[in-house]
């Protein structure tokens, strides 16, 4: 027993001598994949889109920008519903418009009436 | 493509930043894109890798895409690693075990081919053509090991291991590795008795 393990003590030793060999080419395709990797990893980051919201609010010019669209939209709500004095009342004139319409209409179905 | 035998080795000071400097530091300046680290990792685990599939699946070619991608998955975790956690090579012996079994999951009836091994040129034809037949005749009969301990024997007695750091690769305790490696090299040498003397051993 005891030459036998000798034995494959040796087979083993001779193993061992062939340990440090990679084939013709493998070296070179490993350190491919590292240099690809590395290609990989040191792409530019793509930035981050930003929300739909955000761009609108920059495309009205941020804070500035959409503070004053807000107060202009305030007064022109406020002007509509509280005009002063020297201007028509828009409310007046809506309800005349529709009562013009309404008369028009009715003309018109009585036409076709006959 | 560029051939092991060009790259210096970092254990005969090679390179500038090897030598001295641990798996785990390589891996780190490789992360941080330093192309040298990759080539003293190549020669210093490419072969472990390669040596430990070829002895797994007595298969050169699928041993160098076993080696190849093992060392791929290396480079890739790179940037994750952490220092200390694990060694280097305890981590790539382990996913390259984990692909030879892959390997064999999906041929599990594979054909040993002929095993072309390297040629030592200082030897004479005949001391080679004895060399070639020792290493043809221990790949057979490691291949008729159960893997596991297939894998015992040949880190233990072939990558010289030592058994606490083959419990870790293997996850198992250190008294289940040596019962494996055991186990292993009483059947090796029950499979190889009779080819003593066709292997130049002589009976007596």
């Amino acid at each position: 027993m005891v030459d036998h393990d000798t034995e494959l003590d040796e087979l083993f030793a001779v193993a061992r001598r062939q340990r440090d060999h990679l084939p013709e080419g493998l070296a070179g395709r490993m350190m491919a994949d590292a240099a690809q990797v590395h290609s990989e990893q040191s792409l530019p980051e793509q930035p981050r889109q930003r929300p739909v919201w955000l761009q609108v609010f920059d495309f009205l010019g941020g804070w500035r920008g959409v503070g004053g669209l807000a107060t202009a939209c305030a007064a022109g709500i406020w002007i509509g519903l509280a005009p002063p004095s020297f201007l028509p009342d828009p409310l007046d004139l809506l309800l005349q418009q529709d009562e013009t319409e309404l008369i028009s209409d009715l003309t018109l179905s009585e036409l076709y009436m006959e | 493509m560029e051939d092991l035998t060009s790259i210096p080795s970092p254990a005969r000071g090679g390179s500038a930043v090897a030598g001295e400097v641990s798996d785990d530091a390589l891996l780190v300046l490789f992360a941080n894109g330093d192309q040298a680290a990759a080539r003293d990792l190549t020669s210093r685990l490419g072969p472990r890798c390669y040596s430990v599939a070829m002895r797994m699946l007595g298969n050169p070619a699928e041993a160098e895409d076993v080696a190849q991608e093992a060392m791929m998955r290396l480079w890739r975790i790179a940037p994750d690693w952490r220092s200390g956690q694990a060694k280097v090579s305890t981590w790539l012996y382990r996913v390259t075990l984990n692909l030879c079994m892959d390997i064999k999951r999906r041929k599990p009836h594979a054909a040993l081919d002929a095993v072309p091994e390297p040629r030592d040129q200082a030897m004479t034809a005949p001391e080679r053509m004895q060399e070639e037949a020792r290493v043809d005749a221990l790949q057979s009969a490691l291949m008729q090991l159960p893997d596991r301990q297939r894998q015992a024997v040949v880190l233990r007695h072939i990558e010289e291991l030592s058994n606490p750091e083959i419990a870790g690769i293997m996850g198992i305790s250190v008294e289940a590795v040596e019962s494996l490696t055991a186990r292993g090299k009483r059947a090796l040498a029950k499979a190889l008795a009779g080819r003593r003397e066709e292997l130049g051993y002589d009976d007596g």
